[in-house]
């Protein structure tokens, strides 16, 4: 259990700088999760927490202590990787026990850990098996337990549930959560699924071509995004963005005139609004326009509009009836919109 | 990999390749400026029980003495590269300057050592390499063509001529060809002249070894091609297929760009492999007929009466800038090719 | 199966099949003949009559009242002492073998996980010196051994053998190293292990098939060696393909010429012998070779 620090980290493969001046304080037991795109450095950022990658410039400290120079072996940390890395010509029993072995923890020790953590994974009827005799939700949870049998300091999951189905990805979500909050254990966990972050961290850090965009929690990520990235990033579906003029607190684009906006100013602008916010009504009120998809989601339909180049899409009753080109009034509550700059992105506070 | 590991772990291999491979050429150069001492000689008086008279003798303590003075013997420069039995500039200039035609001037010269073996190295590289990758994309084709079931004992025999060592592989085709044996009477008998020899043309002898090389290179090329064939991609065949594309042209536009890698890989190897022709040779006892730049190195160093280390070191060094020409165009090709995918 | 074997046309069918007999006719009657003519007299196998006379053994028959005959393997492994000659290959064979894979596999290990420009050039100059033919080389060694009186031993002969491979061995190991997947390395560092903790513990278990190919082709390297044994061993503890090499040149006199076939007969048989097992092996490894 440990807090970690990662201060001005930089790293260039060739020309590209993939990781650039990042800055992360990381508290004792909290829950990680690096979200972004492919190629937004997020993994090469936790591999130089591991070690198995060297910084090009800046520090990382684990524990209070600068461990730039010291190897995978000589941090105390632990990682799940996205194919398991298992040991295939070892027993899931030896597979575990490994790390226990290599740290040089004493022998005496190595039954009673390995066995805690096969039940907590729920393995412990497979102690025997060797990797290709397990399927891919099993490995998985081989992998995980071999990382937690030393409690280490800092734990590190590089997309772990990537490879599962969907039904699995769930389930094993669910007991991950719970894994984490029996052990409390730091965790750095990446991934490029919002929905995984969101449900699993702590604190979000997204992530975009080497910079952090923001960093908070899943809640005032999902409510309060920093920037137009984070705001298009996040959310199932993410947040309607639409560029247009604001002035005289009434924002107007083509198709769409949303009035009552707290904001002084006359200037271009990035409107954003959710699905959820927004609501279909009888009359025009601001926003009419024709349906281009409509969507039955099971517990509610999502309709989807065209509006100007924007894709707008908004959440109905399960049991709403709209025709493609059918015209439908929506109204956008100006206090659920959110101003971003047209050419930066971020934030206008109002 | 952190540089200090890299070092630790190849280490040993690179070591051994250094010691024996690169420090050798720098020796080799160096020895290739060198011929060996002139043996002092003694005049000696023998008696036996006809009368006494003189002898001439090497003089085997100053000899000895001689070469621990001086180990590499005396220097020579450049001179042992334009003797007769390597570049040979003089005679060359010589054979230039005749009133003969041009097909005399190059009989001549190909009677000269060093370009005798030239010409029968080169023909035979440039012969055989192709022809056995020929030859096997012809095995592959066919194997897989054939049933699946057939494929394990197909590749056994075809083997066979690959795994046996060559010379002695060369060994057992000689015995074949020869007058007595089962070869070299069949083909009397067929071609009704009860004295033909395969050993005793010069031709015929090229022939055999070139036939001989064929045969001992095809499975190589046939495991690598049959490889590339099993991996050509379906998706493309069966494209090609609904195409309307014929089975010549699927083996054109689809099978053979496929496989061109591979074939420029064989081709690569089989160049180098083919130049260094010698166990053949000797198998084939064929040494009086056809000479290889190897086999030239190989009869210095086994020269009768004492080793001639300077003429096979600049031999040897004559070798390597031919197989370097020789490489060269294709080593630029890959190199292109290679800082593409490294540099992605 | 071929793309769509039920519908290859007929002609296509007979002429592969054509094609494959002549060729399988080709690859392997020789050695049939030789093995078959090795247990006949001088007279039966190099024949004036034909080649009738080495199938039916009319003149084998005639000098030792039985179709076939061990005189000439009794005469090359006992009087020749021929076993000596097998002995001394074992040697070499074994040492090289061993020597070879392990200085191979530490080597590549490092080329494939290296992640730097200088292991590509390193392969590189592997290759180039793979062009360079061994009797040249050998040309540069005979002096210096002299010098350091290590001439003439089996163990000088080994490391030149080792040496000369390393670039194959090389370049075949690394092909396999490449196809274990770094998740495997990554793991055993971050659970504990230094490097070559890693390289022995996780991934040698892992990569043993790729092992057994590589020492597979430096087995038959150091075996089917000439050019390297012939050069460097003294008389006395020469291998066998150079010894048989130097049996021809005195059976031409002796006239005893049976004995080099039956030399060459026990040396090929084993390897025919162990072909089948290895086969798989070999196919996969050329090809793979390619690959990296």
């Amino acid at each position: 259990m440990a807090d970690a620090r990662l201060v001005n980290l930089g790293k260039r493969f060739g020309k590209t700088d993939v990781v650039k001046a990042l800055n992360l304080d990381i508290r004792d037991g909290e829950f990680i999760v690096l979200l972004g795109p492919s190629g937004c450095g997020k993994t090469t950022t936790m591999r130089i927490v591991a070690g198995l990658e060297e910084t090009t410039s800046g520090q990382i400290w684990l524990n209070g202590r600068v461990v730039n120079d010291l190897e995978p072996k000589d941090r105390d940390i632990a990682m799940v990787f996205q194919n398991y890395g298992l040991y295939p010509n070892l027993t899931v029993y030896e597979n575990i026990r490994f790390p226990l072995r290599m740290r040089k923890i004493p022998a005496g020790e190595h039954r009673r850990r390995v066995l805690a953590a096969l039940e907590m994974v729920e393995l412990t009827d497979f102690a025997d098996r060797r990797p290709a005799q397990l399927s891919g939700g099993q490995r998985q949870r081989v992998a995980l337990a071999r990382a937690i049998v030393r409690t280490p300091a800092v734990c590190l999951m590089d997309e772990p549930l990537s490879n599962l189905d969907a039904k699995l990805r769930l389930s094993t979500r669910v007991q991950l959560k719970h894994l984490h909050h029996a052990h409390r254990s730091t965790t750095i966990y990446v991934t490029h699924d919002q929905t995984e972050a969101m449900t699993l961290a702590d604190r979000v850090v997204v992530m975009n071509r080497g910079l952090i965009q923001q960093v908070a929690t899943p809640r005032v990520i999902y409510g309060t995004p920093a920037n137009a990235f984070v705001a298009g990033f996040i959310g199932s579906p993410a947040m309607n963005l639409i560029h247009g003029r604001i002035g005289q607190g009434v924002f107007e684009a083509s198709g769409i005139r949303i009035s009552g906006l707290a904001h002084a100013g006359a200037h271009e602008v990035i409107l954003g609004f959710r699905a959820e916010d927004a609501s279909v009504i009888e009359h025009h009120c601001g926003l009419s326009a024709p349906v281009y998809s409509m969507e039955l989601l099971g517990d509610h339909s999502m309709i989807t509009f065209r509006i100007g180049d924007a894709f707008v899409a908004v959440k109905a009753a399960k049991d709403h009836q709209a025709e493609i080109g059918e015209i439908v009034h929506i109204a956008v509550p100006a206090g659920a919109c959110h101003l971003f700059h047209p050419i930066t992105g971020d934030r206008i506070s109002p | 990999m952190p540089h200090r590991t890299f070092i630790a772990f190849i280490m040993p291999s690179l070591c051994t390749m250094l010691i024996f491979i690169a420090l050798p050429l720098v020796s080799l150069a160096y020895q290739s400026l060198f011929i060996e001492a002139e043996k002092p000689i003694r005049v000696v008086q023998t008696c036996d029980p006809f009368g006494c008279h003189l002898e001439s003798r090497v003089d085997s303590q100053a000899l000895a003495k001689l070469r621990a003075q001086e180990p590499a013997g005396r220097f020579n420069g450049l001179k042992t590269y334009t003797n007769p039995s390597h570049l040979a500039f003089a005679d060359v200039a010589r054979i230039w300057r005749q009133p003969t035609g041009i097909a005399s001037k190059l009989n001549q010269l190909f009677e000269l050592p060093l370009y005798r073996a030239l010409a029968f190295t080169l023909g035979y590289t440039l012969i055989v390499t192709p022809l056995s990758i020929f030859l096997g994309f012809g095995i592959a084709a066919a194997t897989n063509t054939l049933p699946d079931g057939l494929r394990a004992s197909i590749t056994y025999v075809t083997l066979l001529p690959m795994i046996v060592p060559s010379v002695l592989g060369a060994l057992v085709l000689f015995w074949m060809i020869d007058s007595r044996g089962v070869i070299g009477s069949a083909l009397a008998y067929l071609l009704n002249e009860p004295d033909l020899s395969l050993k005793t043309s010069p031709t015929l002898t090229w022939v055999t070894l070139f036939v001989y090389g064929i045969w001992q290179s095809a499975p190589y090329a046939f495991i690598v091609l049959f490889a590339g064939l099993q991996s050509v991609p379906k998706d493309t065949l069966e494209s090609a297929m609904i195409d309307g594309a014929t089975r010549w042209a699927r083996l054109r536009y689809v099978v053979l760009p496929h496989l061109r890698p591979l074939i420029n890989f064989l081709a690569i190897i089989s160049l180098m492999d083919n130049f260094r022709v010698f166990e053949a040779i000797i198998g084939f006892n064929a040494a009086a007929n056809a000479s290889s730049v190897s086999l030239l190195i190989f009869e210095d160093l086994r020269s009768s009466d004492s080793p001639l280390y300077g003429s096979a070191a600049a031999s040897s060094m004559l070798t390597i800038l031919c197989i370097a020409v020789l490489l060269l165009p294709s080593m630029v090709s890959n190199w292109k090719n290679f800082k593409l995918k490294a540099g992605a | 199966m071929p793309l769509n074997f039920h519908r290859t046309p007929r002609a296509i069918l007979f002429a592969a099949a054509a094609f494959m007999v002549v060729w399988l006719l080709i690859a392997g009657f020789p050695f049939v003949w030789t093995l078959w003519g090795s247990f006949k007299v001088e007279g039966d196998f190099f024949s004036y009559q034909g080649w009738i006379d080495a199938v039916a053994g009319r003149n084998t028959l005639a000098q030792t009242g039985h179709l076939v005959t061990l005189g000439a393997y009794r005469g090359v492994w006992i009087e020749e002492q021929f076993w000596k000659a097998a002995l001394h290959t074992s040697i070499v064979t074994i040492a090289v073998v061993m020597v070879s894979l392990s200085f191979g596999s530490l080597g590549a290990y490092a080329l494939a996980r290296s992640g730097h420009r200088y292991a590509y050039w390193i392969l590189v100059a592997a290759l180039v010196f793979r062009a360079i033919p061994g009797i040249a080389l050998i040309s540069g060694y005979l002096l210096p051994f002299f010098r350091l009186n290590v001439w003439g031993y089996p163990p000088t002969a080994a490391l030149v053998l080792v040496a000369l491979n390393q670039p194959f061995t090389l370049w075949l190991l690394h092909s396999f190293f490449l196809t274990i997947p770094r998740d495997l390395d990554e793991s055993a560092l971050v659970d504990g292990c230094t490097r070559f903790q890693a390289f022995r513990l996780v991934i040698m278990p892992v990569m043993w098939p790729g092992v057994v190919t590589t020492g597979i082709f430096s087995f038959l390297t150091a075996y089917s060696d000439f050019v390297v044994c012939s050069m460097l061993l003294s008389d006395r503890n020469q291998t066998m393909v150079p010894r048989i090499v130097a049996f021809l040149g005195t059976t031409q006199e002796t006239g005893r010429p049976m004995y080099a076939v039956a030399a060459v007969v026990s040396v090929t048989l084993p390897l025919f012998v162990l072909i089948p097992f290895f086969q798989k092996r070999i196919v996969n490894g050329l090809a793979g070779a390619v690959k990296g």
